[in-house]
């Protein structure tokens, strides 16, 4: 039986070809898009739930409450760990420093430096050796007690590849970090799987850290409560039956144990679970990006539109067809197919048809792929087929049938025998038409909603993209230095050499670009009070030739200058607002004091520049050269360039860079370049709207075209007649057009206000953001109105060109 | 075999009630050859289906082997007529997606006929019309009278009591239609199937042994 539903479902797909294509196309796209989602949801999902441990392990993150703003931090301070072990005894805790950006140089025998040079700008974690209870790593030479000596270090099985060629002559040997540390590889694990943000690729051991404090700059930190940086932390095991809260409620006595009053007050710390870090915006993670569940839930939601859409095509094109079937199903009928069995016929072909969608859709989903890493942020190949696939696939084949089968199943078995044999089955004999016009609205109103998120996303990501940054950004080079004393001594040097060449213009010296990640803060006394003002500056340190270099523009006073005795200070026209002052010029004059500096003279308010990325506000911001002009803090190289095209410049550069700096791996990258690099996350999302409403798009305009083939047939006879009364070929399309017009407007009607609300929210995410205007709801009306016109119109002018005798005959 | 008491049907076109079949009585024995006659319109299908249970009377009783058709739901009628009612049509309405053999088989395995026992049994039906080296054929590639052998091959399979047919020879030429009313009498008289069939013509009328007139719903005239 089975295998006689199977033949006939064969046969009807190939005789109903262009129908089946129109179905087996619409919805191997929407699997394959589903399949693709799903792959990407279950990698995201799976991030750092592996580890044996992983509902024990929890970060401990910081609150602090500023001028009534809430502030995060995946930082604690240094002595940390060593008060919660003896506050916590119960609890296990394990402490990271992690270091980004190291150079990494592989040492000879001889302990000499050899060419090797990489820069590791993430996998270095200085770790103690109980951190493999937490995380879950695989040794394969060594083991991790070797963490507890100063000087040692475990790597990745691909880095002792890379470094040495192989595990085995990795062991033993020396590598250089940061041209200050020698480490000697004791220990090798296998590499962490793809889904993980603690991605441990090059693992010293924490005592090398506590020694050479001084190379980042916090000898003077490791003792103190005052300073946190993200780049340490800590984590804790819980025991079993032990919840976070219950270590949660005794953290207020711990703060008031150890941070000074006025910081206990507004210092919160609580334990953040391994399983939610991943997906946490407010603390970041040690990887490559955070995925907001939110994003996810988009992502999910969009996959289960795009499914609903393609099952709306099926049904309406299935009982579209209905009525050209429905002889053979009135035969079936009287020589004794009962109901159920006809149902099971037709449910058979509908499976069939999921089945060999699924097909493509599998072959659809390989081939995107590859191309995954343009739309989101997985930049790791995934693997299509794993059991979790497969599951998803086969209940995914299982729903659709049922979705897009039943309904046609039902209608169609539920036919009177006697009037469908005669081909009486129409429009009045059951209510198919009306259905699928909710149903085609419904697609229209999801496709719509989609087209107009993608044009609110685009129009966003190119305001930002053409947004005036208060800086110029063109053809300005960033080298990326060391901060040791050897590095900062040669600078001097190396700026007269890079002088010379032509198409440089102006070269300086700063800790980072005006747009960056970084967020140096401090806090600062205006104008000889004693009280510090209620608000954070942003701190740039930079030399002189900074405002130059970048373009900043003055609005009162100068920049100060290599010639001035003593140090200076600028500041931004925001500072100079929050100050009080009525006009940049009064700022000038006045001092101010960072931290417990001296008081210095405000020379110059230049024009606000956006410090951060465009979803923040612009910050109070000081700009100032350190004390002694050479100084670890001002360890980047900007180089302003003449040429547009800088590719020859680059090799000069780097040249130069090498003989000034033999030891010191050569890493530049352009502003411009970096700058887009704060928007990816963005920049990706509208990529993908972009190709899930493409997709809705076609997906829809095949049921379209499946609907009007259907009315088609209906109207052969209504056009016939008409024809024959005299109208013209344009009034019969109008006929046709004029139905559907309606049913998007109708669909444009829902859909608006809801794009509306989703996307607003969205920009909500961005301070400097466009307004949604109106225009942008009339390019997706109209797009969608013309696409359906171009989609009916075929059909439409080949019923109004029908012969109507031969129409009228065949009724 | 078939008893109709007062059967009546009708459909109301605004205050007037049309009666397509108006107060008919029937008996028909198992074995009777019987011949439905009449002008278009005259309800003569519309009997047969009624007959047939693919459609149902608005009032009147109907007994088919004693058992009260007209209190029977659906699923027990249709239960009925698979078992034992074999349909012939005059458009023959082969489906046109299924093979020759296919078409007669399918009735088996709308009954759940073992696999072995449906090749067995297709295999006398082709034998029996001589249609063997056309088994593989599709309807489309058979002349009508082929079409018709097969369509009547496909009511005979699951061995029924009773054939029905509605103009089986209106869309064939007098020799197919010969051969088909040849069938008909051979099945009457040597396996004694009962047989109804509408008809125009009183030539294949004279096949049988009893005719029913109707006209205007009405039995004219039972002889």
């Amino acid at each position: 039986m089975i295998k006689n539903y199977f033949t006939i479902a064969f046969r009807n797909i190939r005789r109903y070809g262009t129908h089946s294509l129109l179905n087996i196309t619409g919805l191997a796209i929407a699997l394959a898009a589903c399949l693709v989602i799903f792959l990407v949801l279950q990698h995201e999902r799976s991030y750092d739930q592996y580890h044996a441990n992983a509902s024990r392990v929890f970060q401990i993150v910081k609150k602090e409450v500023k001028d009534g703003n809430e502030e995060f931090y995946s930082g604690v301070a240094f002595p940390a760990r060593k008060a919660l072990s003896n506050d916590f005894p119960q609890v296990q805790f394990t402490q990271f420093f992690v270091s980004n950006g190291s150079q990494i140089t592989v040492l000879d025998q001889e302990n000499k430096i050899t060419n090797q040079k990489f820069i590791e700008e993430t996998g270095v974690f200085f770790s103690e050796p109980n951190f493999t209870d937490f995380f879950d790593l695989i040794w394969i030479a060594g083991q991790p007690e070797i963490l507890n000596q100063p000087g040692m270090v475990a790597i990745s099985r691909s880095k002792a590849e890379k470094y040495f060629g192989s595990v085995e002559r990795a062991m033993g040997k020396s590598i250089l970090f940061d041209n200050q540390i020698r480490l000697q590889v004791a220990g090798i694990f296998n590499d962490p799987p793809t889904n993980t943000d603690f991605n441990f690729q090059i693992v010293p051991s924490y005592q090398t850290f506590l020694s050479n404090s001084g190379v980042w700059g916090f000898e003077d930190a490791i003792d103190g409560w005052g300073l946190s940086t993200s780049n340490h932390q800590v984590y804790a095991l819980i025991p079993e039956r032990t919840t976070a809260d219950q270590i949660n409620s005794q953290m207020g006595t711990f703060v008031k144990k150890y941070y000074r009053p006025e910081a206990a007050s507004k210092t919160f710390h609580s334990l953040h679970p391994l399983k939610e870090i991943h997906f946490d915006t407010r603390f970041g993670n040690n990887g490559t990006h955070v995925t907001s569940k939110a994003s996810l839930n988009t992502l999910l939601l969009i996959g289960v539109l795009i499914l609903l859409m393609a099952c709306i095509n099926f049904v309406n094109l299935s009982t579209a067809l209905a009525a050209k079937r429905s002889k053979e199903i009135g035969i079936r009928k009287v020589i004794g197919g009962t109901r159920s069995q006809l149902r099971a016929q037709l449910i058979t072909e509908t499976f069939l048809l999921v089945l060999f969608s699924s097909v493509i859709a599998l072959l659809l989903s390989w081939i995107a792929l590859p191309y995954l890493k343009y739309i989101t942020d997985i930049q790791e190949k995934l693997k299509l087929l794993n059991p979790g696939s497969f599951l998803f696939l086969f209940s995914v084949i299982l729903i659709t049938s049922v979705l897009s089968g039943f309904y046609p199943a039902f209608v169609l078995s539920n036919f009177k025998p006697i009037a469908a044999i005669k081909n009486k089955i129409n429009t009045s004999t059951y209510a198919g038409l009306s259905l699928r016009r909710i149903l085609v609205v419904l697609q229209f109103s999801f496709s719509q909603l989609l087209v107009i998120a993608t044009i609110i996303a685009i129009s966003q990501m190119s305001f930002i993209r053409n947004a005036d940054l208060g800086f110029s950004k063109d053809a300005t080079l960033l080298l990326t230095g060391s901060s040791d004393s050897v590095t900062i001594a040669r600078q001097t040097g190396f700026r007269a050499e890079l002088k010379k060449i032509p198409e440089v213009q102006q070269v300086s010296f700063s800790f980072d670009a005006p747009s960056s990640d970084n967020n140096w803060t401090s806090n600062f006394a205006f104008d000889h009070k004693t009280e510090d003002q209620p608000f954070d500056a942003h701190i740039k340190m930079a030399d002189e030739a900074y405002a130059e270099t970048f373009g900043l523009k003055l609005l009162a006073g100068t920049f100060y200058s290599d010639a001035d005795s003593v140090q200076k200070v600028v500041i931004n026209e925001t500072m100079s607002q929050k100050l009080g002052m009525k006009n940049p010029q009064e700022a000038i004059g006045k001092t101010m004091k960072l931290g417990l500096q001296d008081w210095l003279p405000i020379v110059g308010v230049v024009k606000d520049f956006k410090n951060n990325s465009l979803r923040e506000t612009v910050k109070p911001t000081i700009i100032l050269r350190t004390r002694n002009r050479a100084s670890t803090y001002m360890s980047q190289t900007n180089i302003k360039l003449k040429t547009s095209n800088p590719g020859k410049v680059l090799g000069k550069i780097e040249q130069l860079w090498n003989t000034h700096y033999p030891e010191y791996a050569f890493s530049a990258s352009f502003l411009d370049e970096s700058i887009n690099d704060f928007y990816q996350q963005e920049e990706r999302l509208s990529r993908l709207y972009k190709v899930f409403a493409i997709l809705a798009i076609i997906i829809s305009s095949l049921g379209l075209y499946g609907l009007i083939s259907f009315m088609a047939i209906q109207k052969t006879k209504e056009v016939g007649i008409r024809k024959v009364l005299g109208a013209s070929v344009s009034n019969i399309v109008l006929l046709f057009s004029k139905e559907f017009t309606i049913l998007i407007l109708v669909a444009f009607a829902l859909a608006a206000p809801v794009a509306w609300y989703l996307m607003n929210a969205w920009l909500q995410n961005f301070v400097f953001k466009i307004t949604i205007g109106w225009w942008i709801f009339a390019i997706a009306i109209l797009t969608s109105i013309l696409i359906a016109w171009a989609t009916v119109g075929y059909k439409a002018i080949r019923a109004a060109l029908a012969n109507p005798v031969t129409s009228l005959k065949t009724e | 075999m078939i008893k109709l008491e007062h059967i009546s049907k009708w459909v109301n076109q605004g205050n007037n009630r049309i009666f397509l079949l108006k107060d008919i009585n029937i008996n028909i024995g198992e074995g009777e050859f019987i011949s439905i006659m009449g002008p278009s319109g005259s309800g003569k299908s519309t009997l047969l289906n009624v007959i047939g249970m693919l459609d149902s009377a608005d009032e009147g009783s109907y007994f088919f082997n004693d058992q009260p058709v007209h209190t029977l739901k659906e699923k027990q009628r249709s239960l009925l007529y698979k078992q034992h009612i074999g349909f012939v049509f005059q458009a023959y309405h082969l489906i046109d997606e299924l093979t020759v053999y296919e078409n007669i088989e399918t009735p088996l395995l709308y009954q759940d006929t073992k696999s072995a026992d449906r090749k067995a049994m297709v295999g006398d039906m082709l034998d029996r019309f001589n249609i063997v080296g056309k088994k593989d054929l599709f309807p489309a590639n058979l002349s009508g009278g082929q079409q018709q052998l097969v369509g009547i091959a496909r009511a005979l399979i699951a061995k029924p009591k009773l054939i029905l047919a509605d103009e089986p020879t209106g869309n064939l030429n007098s020799k197919q239609g010969e051969e088909i009313m040849e069938i008909f009498t051979q099945l009457n008289k040597e396996e004694g199937v009962t047989i109804i069939q509408v008809t125009h013509s009183e030539k294949n009328a004279a096949y049988g042994n009893r005719i029913i007139n109707l006209l205007d719903g009405r039995i004219e005239h039972n002889r």
